[in-house]
């Protein structure tokens, strides 16, 4: 159990800064999920909190201790790759004894360690196979349970399961989520993922250009956007974006959001006149996009049996108090 | 299409005969005859069957030369082996996962010294500089020297394909350097490393002129030196000779069976990845 607190944290690759001045602080026990597109440097700040990367300028402290210029083993975490990284010529057991091993541990407590953390994961029928006679969801059982068996004060997560399927990526978010609760340690995951960001974290950190765009509780990034960008990247349809002077209609200096599901269509009169363009069964919901005349496209989420055809004309009026202004 | 396909095979399989086979079979005629019959050097069955005492005379020759020579020539060969895996895994491992300007630099080096042909005096006059000249070490030094540009340029290409995050890994979990070496990355090397010491192993073995030079005198004799015992100026004992190829020709035969598979392994696992 420990915080993590990043000051003024910069990072340059030659001439190029990719990581502009982070500050953050991550609570004891805390879930936070850095989340951006690719190339926002999130993986970059994540590796440098590890050790793997050294840090140009700034500070970076765990529990208490700056561990700025630290060895990454004797900063008290544990990482899991996006690869899985597992050593291909050990078996499981080795696999997840391999630090403990080398810091030459005793036979019969690397074996105790290592059958409590089989235990945990359910692996204990798989310990003495290989990598490769492994699914995916099981070698990244086995990646989770190396870095569990160090005992470590913080975990750090690089995109851990985006070389899964759709099917298994939800099953492991809600078993990574129960870890968590189980455990009470710190977290901090890496996705691009927002969906991921969403469902798992206590605190999402949103990263874009090597700075932070706000940090936040997932609803709360969800309903006071700091920035367009958040806006945008948060929330899945993306929320509708207005820009100049349509935004400035709508009494926005700059930006005006409306996410889709607060989007209400009808036949009658509204504030934005649009044909349909396309319509994407969800069955619970649908997703319409409108092409309007005014504004441009628009998306919105409207309930699962509502019928529309192709190039329909409807009209479109934001929920009254829901819009994002900027 | 079949008939062509068998007709394609018939044509290799004589020329492979011919190729492979005859010297074989001419080197294993010669050496069960007798001296006069062995002189004229034909490809004929000999009269009288005397391969036995062939083989016991090429042994005794010069009070058990040829014994001393399997020993030469296998401290040699696996002195040389040792130091080029350890030497050319770990050089291979610094010069791939570490891409600077100075490490640039030294894998030119490493290809010059595959390009640059060996001068012969001026290792001599270093060998004797140091003290190495006529010795068993100073020859290994000598083998690795020259098969380390080779060795180098193999593992460092394999070493590629091994996903640095493994590297990553070991040092989170604490490991050294030397550690994470050792136990990560060598064990992987596996298949590279046979193919070294197999087509190391084999031509150090066989190493005709650089003992030549480098290992002058009766008690560094290496095996291929031997076969100068049956052969002079004014008296030329070729079956005894032939007899001579037949036993230093084993090992390294041995070797090749045992390893073949593996080998061809190793040659295309640094080329496709899987």
């Amino acid at each position: 159990m420990a915080d993590v607190v990043l000051t003024d944290l910069r990072k340059s690759f030659g001439g190029l800064e990719v990581i502009k001045g982070v500050d953050l602080h991550i609570e004891s026990g805390e879930f936070c999920v850095f989340v951006g597109p690719s190339g926002c440097g999130k993986s970059t700040l994540l590796r440098m909190i590890s050790g793997l990367e050294d840090v140009s300028s700034g500070r970076i402290e765990i529990g208490g201790k700056d561990v700025t210029r630290a060895e990454p083993k004797d900063r008290g975490i544990a990482m899991v790759f996006q690869s899985y990284a597992l050593y291909p010529h050990l078996t499981v057991r080795e696999n997840i004894g391999f630090g403990l091993s080398l810091a030459r541990r005793p036979k019969a407590e690397i074996k105790e360690k290592v059958d409590a953390v089989a235990r945990t994961l359910q692996l204990e029928d798989y310990l003495d196979r290989k990598p490769k006679a492994l699914s995916g969801g099981q070698r990244q059982r086995v990646a989770i349970g190396r870095s569990i068996v160090r005992d470590p004060s913080v975990f750090l997560f690089d995109e851990p399961l985006s070389n899964l399927d759709a099917a298994l990526r939800a099953q492991m978010r809600i078993e990574l989520t129960d870890l968590h609760a189980k455990l009470g340690t710190t977290m901090i995951y890496v996705t691009h993922d927002q969906v991921e960001a969403m469902t798992m974290a206590d605190k999402i950190v949103v990263l874009n250009g090597g700075r932070i765009e706000q940090v936040g509780a997932p609803m709360e990034l969800y309903d006071r956007p700091a920035t367009p960008f958040v806006a945008g990247f948060i929330g899945s349809p993306k929320m509708n974006l207005l820009e100049g002077e349509a935004a400035r209609k709508m009494g926005a200096r700059e930006v005006y959001g409306i996410r889709p599901e607060h989007l209400v269509l009808s036949e009658g009169d509204g504030r934005w006149a649009g044909t349909v363009r396309h319509v994407e069964r969800l069955g619970a919901d649908t997703i319409v996009h409108l092409e309007s005349r005014e504004v441009g496209p628009l998306l919105a989420r409207v309930e699962g049996h509502r019928e529309f055809r192709l190039g329909q004309e409807v009209t479109a009026s934001p929920a009254e108090g829901r819009a994002v202004l900027f | 299409m079949k008939t062509r396909q068998i007709v394609i095979g018939l044509i290799s399989m004589a020329v492979f005969f011919v190729i492979f086979v005859i010297p074989f079979i001419l080197v294993l005629l010669t050496a069960s005859k007798t001296p006069a019959e062995a002189a004229s050097v034909d490809f004929t069955l000999p009269e009288r069957w005397v391969f036995w005492e062939n083989l016991v005379e090429t042994v005794q020759t010069r009070d058990y030369q040829l014994l001393l020579a399997y020993w030469n020539s296998s401290v040699i060969t696996v002195g040389a082996i040792v130091g080029l895996v350890i030497f050319g895994a770990m050089v291979g491992y610094v010069l791939q996962r570490r891409d600077t300007k100075l490490t640039r630099g030294l894998f030119f080096m490493v290809l010059a010294g595959l390009m640059i042909p060996p001068a012969v005096v001026p290792t001599i006059w270093l060998l004797q500089g140091i003290n190495l000249f006529k010795t068993l070490h100073g020859m290994v030094l000598i083998q690795i020297a020259y098969g380390l540009g080779f060795t180098v340029l193999l593992y460092r290409s394999f070493i590629a394909t091994i996903p640095r995050d493994l590297d990553e890994a070991a040092i989170i979990d604490g490991g050294t350097p030397l550690q994470i070496f050792f136990r990560v990355i060598l064990p992987l090397l596996k298949p590279v490393t046979v193919t070294i010491i197999v087509v190391q192993a084999i031509g150090i073995f066989n190493d005709f002129t650089h003992p030549l030079y480098y290992l002058p005198g009766a008690e560094n004799v290496t095996v291929q030196l031997t076969l100068y015992n049956f052969q002079s100026q004014f008296v030329s004992q070729i079956n005894l000779l032939f007899m001579n190829i037949l036993l230093i020709t084993i090992p390294p035969l041995l070797v090749f069976i045992f390893f073949n598979r593996q080998i061809v392994a190793g040659m295309t696992s640094g080329a496709v990845k899987g």
